[in-house]
């Protein structure tokens, strides 16, 4: 949970450069690098949730990731909305498009500055890059085909 | 530039209005006047179909969207565009041998037995995709192939909104390797309706009258084996299929909607000429001017943009994005006309004998693909993030 003092995102650079070109999703470690949960804006059970940088649970990672919206199945594996479970449903299939990190309430918001600005204009042109490329079909030319059948 | 239309595919475009205006409209009253049920589905006696089938023959126009390497006429889009626009002036369901291209890609034998009859409709081809209860939620389709001994074990339920034809089959896509996704993983099979294991249910449809209800039949697959030469295309690529005509089929579905709007078009301007209000022509009010205004300006600028996009198909240029803004724009336009038309028209066109209340039910399905409309945009979005300035 981001504090007063949040971390220096130059004195982990280079450790945050490595986790973000990496294709599992890496908001889990993001949030371990963050400052963390303080007691100034917790409840006082915080500590019995399992450590100040813990997930929380929330589900906003799983519910932003886009590889979990276009294949929703992968959500049937567990009923679990951690950061964990993001980990295991999508273990090497991440779009890196750093939304997880983002939303996640965790996260500082000093890794989340540096991401936009210096990691953004390259995600989205990875993530354009995957929009009617060769190689990907349109399903929706399929569905066109099926549903304009005489 | 030049915006002229080459003279043999404007003799092409005359010839399939001519066919339109004499033996199709009249057609319509006798179709439209069979049934009580607003919702059903218009088929032509067969009879008339074969009549209208072996004229077209004689006119050497059947089969004109078939590759000539599969021994069609091999029309370029533009002139599959300049008949199919004519063709959707009409409610009447007659087309001029339409096969989906997804059986262009079959093998000999394949497009022996399964091709070339869908063309003479000596055969009917279901395209097994939909599932009942998924939407167009592919990813999640239940249908699985499991491989086996003697070729694949289809085990599921799919619906199709073809009618039954005694001698039917279907295309169906089923996963072989789910973990591999829906771009990897589905694998598309050719499942004759004799194959034990192999279901259809006709879920209340009327087949020996003239009309059909809306309501799909349902394909179901229970345990049923399907040898391995049907299957069509390569395993788990079922979505490359047709890869090389797909994307000109929905240049040619713009057309149609272009067509469908002329013709709303054509009998709001009639009727505005000939109806009264408060003593004098509805035609001399500024409001339904402006509505008839807006039509034909909506109508040329997507048949411009139509036959862009179709001219640039046929130099064999990437036609993505064109294909996206034709989709996206011509949808709308034919929901903005037949918006239109009912307004100059004084109020929902209510009456089910009319051919102009089928043309706006017709234009209201078509817009209410919303997710369709989003993806189109999307695809735009994308060439423009590219940074393709065309």
């Amino acid at each position: 949970m981001p504090q007063q003092n949040q971390v220096d995102v130059k004195e982990i650079e280079a450790i945050l450069s490595e986790i973000l070109s990496s294709r599992v999703p890496p908001v889990a470690r993001c949030r371990l690098l963050s400052s963390g949960l303080s007691s100034g804006h917790t409840l006082d059970v915080t500590e019995e949730l399992g450590g100040v940088k813990a997930c929380l649970a929330c589900g906003n990672c799983i519910d932003i990731c886009p590889v979990l919206v276009r294949e929703p199945h992968r959500r049937q594996k567990t009923q679990q909305r951690t950061s964990m479970a993001l980990e295991s449903l999508v273990p090497e299939d991440c779009d890196r498009c750093y939304a997880c990190i983002l939303v996640c309430p965790q996260v500082d918001t000093t890794i989340k500055y540096y991401i936009v600005n210096n990691y953004m204009i390259e995600v989205m042109s990875r993530l354009e890059g995957r929009i009617g490329s060769e190689g990907e079909p349109d399903l929706d030319l399929f569905l066109e085909e099926a549903l304009s059948q005489v | 530039m030049d915006f002229t239309i080459p003279e043999e595919l404007k003799m092409l475009q005359t010839l399939a209005r001519d066919f339109v205006k004499e033996k199709l409209l009249p057609l319509e009253r006798e179709l439209l006047g069979q049934d009580g049920d607003p919702h059903r589905k218009l088929q032509l006696p067969r009879e008339t179909e074969e009549n209208l089938i072996k004229m077209v023959k004689g006119m050497g126009l059947w089969g004109l969207g078939l590759p000539e390497e599969l021994g069609g006429v091999g029309l370029s889009t533009l002139g599959i565009c300049l008949v199919e626009e004519e063709l959707a002036k009409t409610i009447v369901p007659f087309n001029f041998g339409d096969v989906t291209p997804l059986l262009f890609d079959g093998n000999e034998k394949q497009r022996e037995y399964y091709l070339f009859p869908v063309l003479g409709k000596r055969r009917q081809a279901h395209i097994a995709l939909l599932e009942p209860g998924k939407g167009t939620d592919l990813a999640n389709m239940q249908t699985r192939a499991e491989k086996v001994a003697d070729g694949y074990l289809l085990n599921g339920i799919k619906i199709s909104l073809s009618p039954i034809n005694g001698d039917d089959f279907a295309i169906v896509f089923a996963f072989t390797n789910p973990d591999a996704g829906v771009r990897g993983g589905v694998t598309c099979f050719l499942v004759d309706r004799s194959t034990p294991g192999f279901t259809v249910v006709n879920n209340g449809r009327k087949d020996e009258g003239q009309t059909l209800p809306a309501k799909p039949v349902s394909l179901i697959f229970n345990d049923c084996l399907v040898p391995p030469e049907n299957m069509l295309g390569e395993e788990g690529k079922a979505f490359h299929l047709g890869s090389k005509w797909l994307p000109q089929r929905r240049i040619i579905r713009g057309a149609r909607c272009i067509g469908a709007a002329t013709r709303l078009l054509e009998a709001s301007t009639e009727y505005a000429k000939t109806w009264e209000r408060f003593g004098r022509p509805i035609t001399s009010w500024l409001s339904v001017q402006a509505a008839l205004a807006e039509i034909a300006a909506d109508v040329q600028a997507s048949r411009l943009m139509v036959h862009y996009a179709a001219w640039k198909a046929d130099r064999g240029e990437l036609v993505s994005r064109e294909t996206a803004m034709v989709k996206l724009l011509t949808t709308q336009m034919l929901a903005r006309a037949a918006d239109r038309a009912v307004h100059i028209h004084g109020g929902p066109i209510y009456a089910d004998e009319l051919p102009l209340e089928r043309l706006c039910q017709n234009a209201v399905v078509n817009s209410a693909l919303e997710r369709a409309m989003e993806l189109q945009r999307t695809i735009i979005i994308s060439d423009l993030l590219k940074g393709i300035g065309r």
